[in-house]
């Protein structure tokens, strides 16, 4: 309590400082008067009497300090003061506060803006209730579909019936929800309204999706068990994104009927504006439709298209339930033997789950950046540390000038805490002064970092990653400035204090404290290894991305645009595809400058496949733990050669491969080297594992390897085989029974056009709404931006990191700069001597760029060894190239060794201009 | 050293409570003159001392202060015990005679009070 009104009083006296200084003053000027007056009395003179009466009185200014301290907040004026003394010495020098402020900023502001991605995408739960109770199956995410009653390593993808089974089966989930592991674009119009129909993602959630997850909905109701029922009235949810910017939040949106992909549906609700559904996705899924209006996969039990996330029971622990799943996979696996393959059977022993904590959702984000973002913390870590080294450098000149003030003030009393904390006051000032300033360079990069990485596609959300900074990112600014502040800041605080303050106020510049720069030279140091490291870095990063962009993609990129579109989109079953196709052909082609026109199910490298396995004819059935992978791809007649992709032997697929003839394939040399070895491959046949059939198809030609996979770069070209898209396969005993009929769903159109002809998207959008307004056209492009778009992620870091690279090899090179400076700006008498003793320029020079280039080469040694170990760390992201590159390395050395030559040629040329005699009048 | 100060600061503190008891409000210096009557030469060399200890009382809330004049038509501050000061200088007063008394016992026992 008294402690309290102390503080109180203090609070309030100290506001009103001035007018008890003045009482204090006042006071003892009574006490003086009345004591003096009583020495009069006593007998002593007037001077003797005052005299003596304050001696009895004692130190006043002591006094007075003590009163002082007892009045008022001692340690908050001491901050308040060391902060305002702070902010005058910063203003006193505009040149050194920009700089450092700049420099400070560029450091943390890349830090923080990587960090902002890592948070996002490494670190961050979902926008759901208490995140820790959920639980996934999978210890990897998988896409997208599996068939069969056997999964690689874990069972991680489930059907529909096999989701029933475990969620009516494990109690230990209060909810238990299912989901598609990926999403599908939808054709969307409002029912009744004119506007054409556009493309949005969506996604089939179980029932208990959003109850599961613990969410409400932000306007009218989101999904609940009824509407997940066959015979319930379709419904969907719509995401707070689409009602914005779509529709400007208009409320008659809830409870109408859209046509998603020609079916109405009814728009119950909207999600919350966080919630972006179980997985970070670029785009985002607009709606959420019940897993039961989903057609086809719905039925099948060995079809596993979904991923589960589950609310564990409070007290239930994650190994007994998981235990428990993998009881209730096998029982279940053993109620279907009936259907269960050889194969799938051979596996039986071996198929097994996991459960892994569900609370970040599906992590397959992660998963494929995880090492690309962690290169990049490195790299940003790195940037940081030699702006840290820069600016501690500043700092130690700084404190070198002020030498001469801080010994005064030290031979007048000052203690050693108070200067140490003023220096420091500085330091944090600044720093933070610099985390402020890098928080808007983090925002700033990380959308531009979002833009390039993930470009909006029009119309659709981009990634659910905000630029602005979050909580999390905000404390992490602020620590790594205030560390940095108090780090580069205690150095030159201590050194200030350890000044003698006779030697240091005798002076003379002259003194040979050659050790003040010893600290300074191992930031120099340590700056030109880490620029090499980074350098380094950048060139090979830059020399794979190269290697990338440039290697025989096996087909031609120049004239050639591809159009995205989806028929499904616009309700399209797969009687109406044929003449579909046909009308789309005509139209295209009959634009002026159109040389060829053909349809694919998947353009190279547009991002997608279509897996099989391969039973070669003559051969025997594969086994359970052969690999007999092979893609495949859907194609129209003349596609080959739209695409420029030669023919090696036999044939492409022609306008004689119709619905009827026999069923025929072209392959890939990969494919060749693989299933036929040394045999020839024209003329023989082979099959599909799922069809049970050894002669499905005859190969009729062997195409150019050509790269059509996006994501296994660094590999060979992987086995292709392509089929007419005229053909449709049955299953041998079962004529009515059509293998993957969604393959004849075309998804490119490749357009070749005449040299020199110009061919306008504008044109080619109203070909494709002559054919059908209702079909959506999804993104047209050429075929070199659709390449360029494969590497867009990896030209974004080999950009990033060069940029880091030349950023840190300018600061580096202002380091030397400032060193070198510094020291000849020492030595100006010594030059002078020995320039009047007959020495001449190149002399001078010399002497100067010797100690400088003493420091590089202690920095290439420390920094060559490591160098080779960023080769190793960056491994896999190099796509086969070298990591102990020596023209790389080379390049990277005489960079740095000509910034550093331009940055301490400047300073020797300046010492060798010294006239001597100048130069010692000097002293 | 400064074990000595604050316990030199404790008894100043409680000296100026109880002089300012017994004579009523007084002006420092009064109270200055009053404590070197009777301790001696405890102040005689830093008079000054005892202002920080007025203004710590005072922003205790156990002494107030309020401008008036002195006996020879001088502007002065006079401070006077507050109620809580008066208890407090019970409490302490009490305190200090136990202590006292307890010590006294200590110096007088003999050796053969130990056995």
């Amino acid at each position: 309590m008294r402690a309290l009104r102390r503080f109180l009083n203090r609070l309030t006296s100290w506001t009103r400082r001035q007018q008890d200084e003045e009482r204090l003053r006042a006071e003892i000027e009574e006490h003086l008067a009345m004591q003096t007056a009583e020495n009069v009395r006593a007998g002593l003179s007037p001077m003797e009497a005052r005299r003596q009466a304050v001696l009895k009185f004692g130190a006043v200014e002591a006094i007075r300090e003590d009163y002082r301290a007892q009045n008022g907040l001692p340690f908050l004026e001491m901050l308040i003061q060391d902060t305002r003394y702070a902010l005058r010495r910063l203003r006193k020098s505009p040149a050194f506060t920009v700089t450092t402020v700049l420099t400070l900023a560029l450091g943390i502001g890349a830090t923080a803006s990587i960090f902002t991605l890592v948070h996002a995408v490494i670190l961050k739960s979902l926008a759901v209730a208490n995140p820790d109770e959920l639980y996934r199956l999978g210890k990897e995410s998988r896409c997208c579909y599996w068939g069969g009653y056997s999964q690689e390593k874990e069972f991680s993808l489930v059907s529909y019936d096999l989701y029933k089974y475990f969620r009516d089966n494990t109690k230990s989930f209060a909810e238990l929800a299912a989901f598609g592991a990926s999403e599908e674009l939808f054709g969307v119009r409002r029912a009744g309204s004119s506007e054409a129909a556009q493309g949005y993602p969506g996604e089939f959630v179980s029932g208990n999706y959003f109850t599961m997850f613990g969410i409400r909905a932000y306007a009218g109701r989101l999904l609940t068990s009824n509407d997940d029922r066959a015979g319930a009235p379709p419904v969907a949810v719509m995401s707070y994104r689409l009602w914005q910017q779509r529709y400007g939040f208009d409320p008659s949106v809830i409870g109408s009927v859209f046509s998603l992909s020609d079916k109405p549906v009814t728009v119950v609700g909207i999600t919350p504006p966080a919630f972006f559904g179980d997985t970070l996705r670029d785009p985002p899924p607009d709606f959420f439709l019940p897993l039961a209006a989903e057609g086809d996969d719905i039925k099948k039990a060995d079809t596993h298209w979904l991923d589960l996330i589950g609310r564990i029971q409070p007290g239930a622990g994650a190994p007994g339930v998981e235990a428990q799943m993998r009881v209730e996979l096998k029982q279940w696996l053993r109620s279907h033997w009936g259907e269960m393959s050889a194969n799938d059977r051979a596996r039986f022993p071996e198929q097994t789950l996991f459960l892994s904590p569900g609370g970040a959702g599906i992590t397959s984000m992660r998963e494929q950046y995880e090492h690309w973002l962690q290169i990049l913390m490195m790299v940003s870590g790195f940037v940081l540390l030699i702006v840290c080294a820069n600016v501690a450098n500043l700092m130690l000149v700084r404190g070198l000038e002020r030498r001469r003030q801080t010994s005064l003030s030290m031979a007048l009393g000052a203690q050693a805490p108070r200067i140490v904390s003023q220096a420091l006051s500085e330091s944090i000032l600044l720093s933070l002064a610099g985390g402020a300033a890098g928080l808007a360079i983090a925002f700033a990069g990380t959308r531009l970092i979002l833009y390039y990485a993930f470009p909006p596609l029009s119309g659709m959300a981009g990634i659910p990653i905000s630029a602005s900074p979050s909580a999390p990112v905000l404390l992490f600014s602020f620590i790594i400035s205030l560390v940095t502040g108090v780090a580069f800041g205690i150095a030159p605080a201590w050194m200030a204090t350890r000044v003698d303050p006779i030697e240091a106020l005798r002076g003379a510049s002259r003194t040979t404290a050659r050790t003040a720069s010893l600290p300074r030279k191992t930031l120099v140091v340590l700056q030109a290894t880490l620029s090499l490291v980074l350098l380094s870095a950048s060139g090979l990063l830059t020399a794979a991305l190269h290697n990338l962009e440039n290697q025989d993609f096996g087909f031609e990129q120049d004239r050639r645009l591809v159009v995205k579109f989806d028929a499904r989109l616009a309700g399209y079953d797969a009687e109406r595809l044929d003449p579909l196709y046909r009308r789309i052909y005509d139209s295209l082609s009959s634009i002026p400058g159109v040389r060829a026109v053909a349809l694919c199910v998947y353009s190279p490298l547009s991002g997608n496949n279509w897996g099989a396995g391969i039973w070669v004819d003559g051969h025997p059935p594969p086994g359970p733990n052969d690999d007999d992978d092979a893609s495949f791809d859907r194609v129209t007649q003349g596609y080959f050669e739209v695409i420029g992709n030669p023919i090696l032997r036999g044939r492409g697929i022609s306008a004689q491969d119709t619905a009827t003839s026999r069923h025929v394939a072209v392959i890939n040399e990969a494919f060749a080297r693989k299933f036929f070895k040394n045999e020839d491959p024209i003329g023989k046949y082979f099959g599909r594992d799922e069809m049970r059939s050894s002669r499905q198809y005859e190969v009729v030609g062997i195409a150019k390897d050509a790269r059509y996979l996006g994501w296994d770069l660094a590999k060979p070209i992987s086995p292709f085989f392509f089929l007419p898209q005229a053909q449709h396969d049955f299953m041998p005993n079962d004529p009515t029974n059509e293998v993957s009929p969604s393959s004849h769903f075309m998804q490119d159109i490749v357009m070749l056009t005449w040299p020199g002809a110009s061919l306008s998207i504008a044109q080619v959008r109203q070909a494709m709404a002559s054919v059908d307004p209702n079909l959506p056209t999804i993104r047209i492009r050429t075929l070199k931006d659709q390449v360029a778009g494969q590497f867009r992620q990896q030209r974004l870091i080999a950009r990033l990191t060069s940029f880091f690279g030349i950023l840190s090899l300018v600061l580096a090179s202002i380091g030397l700069y400032g060193v070198t400076a510094y020291n000849a700006g020492r030595r100006i008498s010594e030059i002078g001597v020995r320039i009047a003793l007959g020495a001449d320029r190149s002399q001078v020079i010399a002497l100067i760029l010797r100690g400088a280039f003493g420091l590089i080469l202690i920095g290439l040694f420390i920094g060559l060894p490591l160098t080779f170990a960023v080769g190793r760390f960056l491994g896999s992201q190099l796509y086969g190239l070298n990591p102990y590159n020596p023209v790389v390395t080379f390049v990277a050395v005489v960079t740095l060794g000509l910034s550093a030559l331009i940055a301490s040629l400047i300073p020797a040329f300046r010492a060798s201009l010294i006239l001597p005699m100048e130069a010692l009048r000097a002293e | 050293m400064k074990e000595k100060a604050d316990v030199l600061q404790g008894t100043l503190a409680l000296m100026v409570l109880k002089t300012l008891d017994v004579l009523g409000p007084l002006h420092g210096y009064g109270i200055a003159r009053r404590i070197e009557q009777i301790s001696g030469d405890l102040l005689t060399v830093n008079q000054g001392t005892l202002y920080p200890v007025l203004l710590k009382l005072e922003q205790d809330g156990s002494i107030a202060s309020e401008w008036g004049t002195s006996e020879n038509n001088r502007k002065a501050r006079f401070y006077r015990l507050t109620r809580g000061g008066r208890k407090q200088l019970q409490a302490e007063t009490r305190g200090w005679e136990q202590t006292a008394a307890i010590m006294g016992r200590f110096f007088t026992a003999k050796a053969e009070d130990f056995q």
